[in-house]
């Protein structure tokens, strides 16, 4: 979320991207290990920077030719270097536009099937959203840009997307309450994704699980505790639900509770026990993000899918 | 009305609320059991609470998601690309 909330505030790096070029975002995880030709085109414009190992990250900002020329690669956040570079690059391109040979689309072919989900065919796309609440304590001023970042991490809210299968969806509408989506949703959703990239739950991990459904609401309790204690989240949670003409059309569920702890890549939470509330919405397909995959899939639909597995 | 219980601890069955869980000796940490049940209310506070900002500058752009169609595009309108790559999707779960 850093760069969702730094980089992408400079106006002049805004009007570059709308006016210049064809924005595109994604997880490198996929596009890096995909084996098909999404990911040689991708790897082709990665290849060119420095990041040319594909066995580790290659996170960054590229522009690139259609073609898959690189123009520019940064992977440093601050906007007006961002925008700088931006600005170098496009005028790097326009400048060999008159012999630079027309590009040729190139054509999907067939998907790399580790790496190319799609949500579950009549299933549902749930919208999450997550926030510490109640602030963090008061810290040692460090410098900018560092300052900002943290006053961003702080106040972050933590996006992902939760997917349920049709079988799952069919339950709800008629009444009951598919225990393996519940499962799923403290799993991977239950986390704090506010500063980074979660750990999740692992099975044996969930300690306590309760829910009843009362008419169109849901109602639980939950533990959950990493093995090596360097996590907690207690909470309750009340979903509430429409059905109309046996599908679900409205799912909304709030998670509150207590959570301490961070992994390796949430770093800077709050010491001891902190408040941290999570919401689940129904996603209306309009935003070209309910097309993203859950975090907790990332290579390994069936194991998100499938709740009993670690 | 159903209810459903999975690997049940002893601390579940326990009477005590988050609100009267004793304190650390330091009086600072406070040891959960089982968190208050969510009201009507706290749904409704914790539900805009949770809004994203619609207007955050980042939404601003037309992102795609799908590389090899925005490469078509791309080459339709002879721009370049820009690719915003990150560990965990920039719009979803960094």
């Amino acid at each position: 979320m850093l760069d969702r909330e730094s980089t992408f505030t400079d106006q002049n790096l805004l009007q570059s991207l709308r006016d210049h070029c064809i924005p595109v975002a994604l997880d490198q995880a996929y596009e890096r290990r995909q084996e098909d030709a999404k990911g040689e085109f991708y790897r082709r414009i990665a290849g060119q920077g420095p990041r040319k190992d594909f066995r580790g990250s290659t996170q960054g900002f590229y522009l690139a030719t259609a073609d898959g020329e690189l123009l520019m690669y940064n992977n440093n956040r601050r906007p007006e270097l961002v925008a700088r570079l931006v600005r170098a690059a496009l005028e790097r391109f326009d400048a060999a536009a008159e012999t630079r040979p027309a590009a040729q689309p190139i054509e999907d072919g067939e998907p790399d099937p580790q790496w190319s989900p799609e949500p579950p065919d009549g299933g549902l796309v749930l919208r999450t959203h997550t926030r510490v609440l109640g602030g963090y304590p008061e810290r040692a001023e460090s410098p900018e840009p560092r300052r900002e970042w943290r006053r961003i991490m702080e106040t972050a809210l933590g996006r992902d997307n939760c997917w349920l299968t049709r079988e799952e969806h069919r339950a709800l509408a008629s009444g009951e309450v598919p225990g393996s989506a519940i499962r799923r949703i403290v799993r991977f959703h239950f986390v704090d994704n506010t500063r980074g990239e979660p750990p999740m739950w692992r099975a044996n991990e969930v300690e306590s699980l309760e829910f009843e459904r009362d008419g169109d609401q849901i109602r639980g309790n939950v533990r959950l505790r990493a093995k090596d204690d360097s996590r907690e989240y207690v909470a309750a949670f009340l979903a509430e639900l429409a059905i109309e003409d046996g599908s679900v059309t409205r799912f909304d569920l709030i998670a509150d509770g207590s959570f301490r702890g961070e992994g390796r890549y949430t770093p800077g939470a709050p010491p001891d026990w902190f408040p941290l509330a999570v919401s689940l919405t129904l996603a209306d397909g309009h935003d070209v993000a309910d097309r993203i995959p859950p975090q907790g899939s990332r290579g390994w639909v069936r194991g998100y899918l499938d709740t009993r597995r670690d | 009305m159903r209810t459903h219980r999975t690997a049940l601890l002893a601390l579940l069955s326990a009477t005590a609320s988050a609100q009267d869980t004793p304190l650390d000796s330091d009086g600072a940490s406070r040891v959960e059991t089982t968190a208050p049940a969510v009201s009507r209310q706290r749904f409704d506070e914790l539900r805009i609470t949770l809004q994203p900002n619609p207007d955050a500058p980042w939404r601003s752009i037309a992102w795609r998601i799908d590389l090899l169609a925005a490469q078509r595009e791309a080459s339709e309108a002879n721009k370049p690309l820009f690719i915003w790559a990150m560990d965990g999707h920039p719009l979803g779960c960094t």
